[in-house]
């Protein structure tokens, strides 16, 4: 096809192939260094890009928060945007890989590696003691953000892992609540007793296929999900085992996984069809308005444990917030960060819908009442409980624990065998941490 | 005559002062018009097709060599692709979630495709049966090819095929009780092709077309031979609408492998129930901008590329021996 | 344009006037049953769209459970809801992004289409068929190759979460159907009227925008019709490209809502659904002559 013009149409093949290579070629420059503490000048009118993942609830909060910012900085204008949770670490590497990232971000915990150690974030610690008061923060929160002795994200709040349940739905069919802190083969019986009772409404939803509890398991044998070099901290009979351990409840007493696929974002437990649901304790607010429930339907218990002096329960940062590195706004960054942190407004525009407040001033200023004062209530009730932070989740966690899910999702659907099921997550995992 | 007219005109103009407005270089003056008319034609030639040819090197043919390239690299976005062969590959033939997108695309391709065209035909021929009226007939089988790949009729479709849903109410009250479609890994499929098929309308379209073309003497002439409604769609109609089928057969063929949208939506962006909605563009989206493994994704986009070059190849091949083309062959 | 629409004449011998009695008896009976197949085919086809427009305006409880098309209980709360936008942003800006592109789309496709139509139809230079040919083998082209590479590109250029990725696209003739139509079209055209003027001194630029252009109206037309609702549609464009919320365009709204919404709260997103899909239902109502008979010519001719 090419024989007549081949040479003209060769060289007009190399040069397009050269040319563009050539523009992927130049690359965004690495990673500016960033000087510390920075001077906020209040009169010079600046643009703080700002963004979070949430749904809409969480989207009108975070917008009278701005207000109030706004008003006590006039001279900033902050720009918020957000998006679902799946797409916000998407939108966020592809930014990042762009040099692109928003000047303040809410962040997660299993992102900071990824994003700290390529230098994508902004050093904070300089601004400690200066456009960020961390006095109201305890020390051990205040280093969960830290690589390498530098502070690259500030805590908001935190969460426990816990158990939510509807007495009001248990009692109307005949059951009692799930005690809690009793070991997984109680609560897999309590859940066939319900179900049975139930009448259309079921114990609770497979609890293997969160990695949570899984990780609670390990801990509760005094492991860890990841070491702290970032493998895996576990092997495949590990996995096996801890997924046959549901097998029995998998027969029927758990909400059929199709059902849920179907009820897909809402849960079981939102949509009124489970009694109990492990999750992390400040998704009290999303149950109440997906389900129609009342505060004082909902109650908080410890979730099952192997052992009853274990201390596998942790308080994680349910979010933290940090900075792009590239930011030329960095003194009004810090401000936002630490007015979103500190400001007893901002905790009683939140309550704790992100968690529970690390800084006391928010805290104190949130008036934490119903389900918020439930939180904190909970929290307080299982400090027995409470163990060392795990290490900082490697980078590919989230991505890790997303395919965990996946997993347990198609288990219970039938469509894949528990060994099949291992096998797919070890290899998954082992192109994940070594991408 | 013109060219001395030219050649007049332009030798009493002082030179240098080219007409406003005219875009033509000098040399018109010279003595051979027909050599600066090819250059004229070259020149505006390459001018016109400017933005095509920009758009084909830039954005098609460059990326396309890219991403070769990029197929045989571990690529995350931050770091610089690292060369390692063939490695995608291998990965690809014992990664269960790719083998699970073949099928479920090919599935999809090589079962909806021709349940699609089949209705796009019937519902032709139907249409085809009495001109009057058929007018309006035509646009409404058409509206849905137009939104069919839209999020709106996603959103719908799976609300429609949940559980409790229009689909399942109606199929109880003939008693057949499937519950969700939207949930069932094994019903998502069909729902899918329901989809599909449901566009039958811009085939349809040309199909009818192709069937106004076909010349009545020969329905006529194959009346006189006895022959009965099936002989006569088999000697008369297939092969006159030949052509027709081959470009429709082609294009939906095309389409259907790209496929992304309404997959999306269905599934929730995660591949569905136990990754029944695991599209192969489905799949290529999450290993690319999800897991950011774009060596691999690339890896995938250039075998579906091989595939589809493969599989249109061999419809040309084969089309001598079924496609006829009537008078003209353009 | 009326061609298609003539009824297709029975082409007799002359003599045979027996014929059509017998064939008149027969097609009342068939005509019936046929009209009734036709109705039927319709119904179910037109379905999901009504059930889609009742749905909007029924609670969002009773959406499911029934099969009954018509709301027992009408309401507009589904649209209300949908107006107050989401996160603060209101169903305009999403509207707004979404016309923005389309328009732009439609200008880009109409300019640099029709300039690439003229020169493969009516320009003799080298290598024209070579690029003709290519550039119909990229209507075979699968995306896929496509979208990462292109990605890469533009973030390099720092142009993500802008509009401009998704309109360069449009502005580079990069979509073969609207050339591959105007081709078509163009081709069709007498050469008189484009040799008429090149003998009192056009070239082709003149000829192009005062000769051409005007010609292929309606191709200008269908091209225009489809390059607004592909644009319209278009979700993995917005979607790799656009990051902040306020730029999003309707298709990664309904996303948002989508996402956000559970089964007993469909209402707002079916209503959106709605609202996001009447442009294109005016553009069909209005245009349809020209996007069916487009299609249709499309594949005659090729």
């Amino acid at each position: 096809m090419f024989y007549k013009h081949s040479r003209r149409t060769a060289t007009a093949f190399a040069a397009t192939a050269a040319a563009v290579l050539a523009l992927t070629g130049c690359a965004g420059s690495g990673p500016a260094a960033s000087e510390g503490g920075s001077s906020f000048d209040p009169d010079t009118d600046v643009t703080v890009n700002f963004t979070w993942w949430g749904n809409d609830d969480r989207a009108s909060k975070y917008t009278e928060a701005i207000a109030l910012f706004e008003k006590e900085y006039p001279n900033v204008t902050v720009n918020g945007t957000f998006t679902d949770y799946p797409s916000y670490w998407e939108k966020r590497t592809t930014e990042a890989a762009g040099g692109g990232l928003p000047d303040v971000m809410q962040f997660d915990y299993s992102q900071m590696d990824s994003f700290g150690s390529r230098g994508l974030l902004y050093n904070l610690t300089p601004e400690y003691g200066e456009n960020i008061d961390v006095d109201a923060i305890p020390e051990s929160a205040l280093g969960v953000g830290d690589i390498d002795g530098k502070s690259y994200g500030l805590i908001s709040s935190t969460n426990a892992w816990s158990m939510f349940q509807d007495k009001t739905l248990i009692a109307s069919i005949g059951a009692e609540p799930y005690e809690g802190g009793t070991s997984w083969d109680d609560y897999y019986d309590w859940i066939a007793d319900v179900t049975a009772k139930g009448n259309g409404v079921y114990g609770g939803a497979d609890p293997t296929q969160r990695i949570q509890n899984f990780e609670l398991s390990l801990r509760q044998d005094g492991g860890n999900l990841y070491t702290d070099d970032g493998e895996l901290g576990f092997d495949e009979k590990d996995l096996t085992a801890f997924w046959e351990s549901a097998a029995d409840i998998r027969e029927g007493d758990i909400v059929p996984q199709q059902r849920l696929e179907e009820l897909n974002p809402v849960s079981g437990f939102g949509a009124n069809i489970a009694a109990s649901e492990l999750t992390w304790d400040n998704f009290g607010a999303g149950y109440l308005a997906d389900s129609g429930k009342s505060v004082d339907d909902l109650i908080l218990t410890t979730p099952p444990t192997s052992d009853a002096d274990a201390k596998d329960l942790y308080l994680k940062p349910s979010m933290l917030l940090a900075m792009s590195s590239k930011t030329k706004v960095g003194a009004a960054g810090a401000k936002l960060i630490d007015f979103l942190t500190n400001s007893p407004e901002v905790g009683k525009i939140f309550g704790a819908s992100r968690g529970i407040p690390a800084s006391e001033t928010q805290r104190d200023g949130a008036e934490l009442s119903g389900q918020d004062a439930n939180v904190l209530a909970y929290e307080e009730s299982i400090t027995d409980r409470l163990g060392d932070a795990p290490p900082l989740p490697p980078e590919g966690a989230a991505s890790i624990e997303q395919k965990f899910w996946d997993l347990g999702k198609s288990i219970d659907l039938g469509a894949i065998s528990i060994d099949d099921a291992v096998k797919q997550f070890f290899d998954e995992a082992e192109i994940t941490l070594n991408n | 005559m013109t060219t001395t007219q030219r050649q007049v005109s332009t030798k009493t103009a002082p030179l240098g002062s080219a007409p406003a407005g005219s875009r033509s270089p000098a040399p018109r003056a010279g003595g051979r018009p027909k050599l600066s008319e090819k250059k004229r034609d070259g020149i505006a030639g390459y001018l016109f097709l400017t933005p095509w040819l920009i758009g084909f090197f830039v954005l098609t043919l460059g990326p396309m060599l890219i991403s070769l390239y990029l197929a045989f690299t571990k690529y995350n976005l931050f770091t610089d692709p690292e060369w390692i062969g063939l490695d995608n590959f291998t990965r690809m033939f014992n990664d269960p979630q790719f083998q699970q997108s073949v099928q479920i695309t090919l599935t999809y391709v090589l079962v909806g495709t021709p349940i699609k065209l089949a209705a796009a035909l019937g519902v032709a021929m139907l249409l085809n049966y009495r001109s009057k009226g058929s007018g309006f007939f035509r646009s409404a089988f058409y509206a849905p090819s137009l939104i069919g790949a839209s999020v709106s009729v996603a959103i719908v479709w799976r609300a429609m095929f949940n559980n409790d849903g229009p689909v399942d109410t109606g199929l109880s009250f003939v008693g057949i009780d499937v519950g969700g479609w939207v949930g069932n890994p094994a019903l998502v499929m069909p729902m899918m092709i329901l989809l599909a098929v449901w566009q039958f309308g811009a085939p349809m379209v040309i199909f009818l077309a192709g069937l106004k073309q076909i010349p009545g003497e020969l329905y006529e002439a194959a009346d006189v031979d006895g022959a009965g409604p099936w002989r006569k769609f088999r000697s008369v109609t297939l092969p006159m609408l030949s052509p027709v089928i081959f470009f429709n057969l082609l294009l939906e063929m095309i389409g259907a492998f790209q496929i992304f949208a309404s997959a999306f939506i269905i599934s929730s962006g995660t591949g569905g129930p136990a990754g029944s909605t695991n599209f192969y563009t489905v799949y290529l989206y999450q290993r690319a901008f999800g897991d950011l493994q774009m060596g691999y994704a690339s890896a995938m986009a250039w075998l579906l590329l091989v595939v589809v070059g493969i599989a249109a190849f061999v419809l040309f091949r084969t089309s001598k021996f079924w496609v006829h083309y009537g008078g003209d062959l353009k | 344009m009326t061609t298609l629409d003539t009824e297709l004449a029975p082409v007799l011998p002359v003599g045979q006037k027996q014929r059509v009695p017998k064939w008149k008896k027969r097609s009342t009976w068939v005509t019936v049953v046929w009209a009734i197949a036709l109705t039927a085919i319709v119904v179910v086809v037109l379905y999901p769209l009504l059930w889609m427009v009742l749905a909007s305006f029924k609670p969002s409880s009773d959406i499911n459970g029934n099969v009954s098309l018509l709301p027992e209980n009408p309401t507009i709360q589904n649209y209300v809801k949908v107006l107050q936008g989401i996160g603060g942003i209101p169903v305009y800006t999403f509207f707004i992004n979404s016309l923005v592109l389309a328009v732009g789309s439609v200008i880009g496709v109409v300019i640099s289409s029709s300039m690439a139509a003229y020169a493969f139809a009516r320009v003799r230079f080298a290598g024209s068929k070579i690029f003709f040919g290519l550039m119909i083998a990229t209507l075979l082209l699968p995306f896929h190759v496509l979208i990462i590479p292109q990605y890469i590109i533009f973030q390099r250029l720092g142009l993500i979460d802008t509009f401009i990725p998704l309109l360069v696209v449009k502005f580079l003739a990069t979509e073969a159907f609207f050339v591959f139509l105007m081709v078509q079209f163009i081709r069709n055209l007498p050469m008189e009227l484009d040799e008429a003027a090149r003998i009192d001194g056009a070239g082709h630029p003149r000829v192009f925008f005062s000769i051409t252009l005007p010609l292929i109206k309606p191709a200008l037309v269908t091209s225009s019709i489809f390059a607004f609702i592909w644009s319209w549609n278009d979700f993995l464009g917005p979607l790799l490209y656009l990051n902040s919320t306020d730029k999003y365009t309707l298709p990664l709204a309904l996303r948002l809502y989508n996402d956000q919404s559970s089964v007993s709260d469909y209402g707002a997103t079916i209503a959106i659904s709605v609202l996001a899909l009447i442009p294109i239902a005016l553009f069909f109502f209005i245009f349809q002559r020209f996007l069916v008979e487009g299609v249709a010519t499309q594949g005659l001719k090729g």
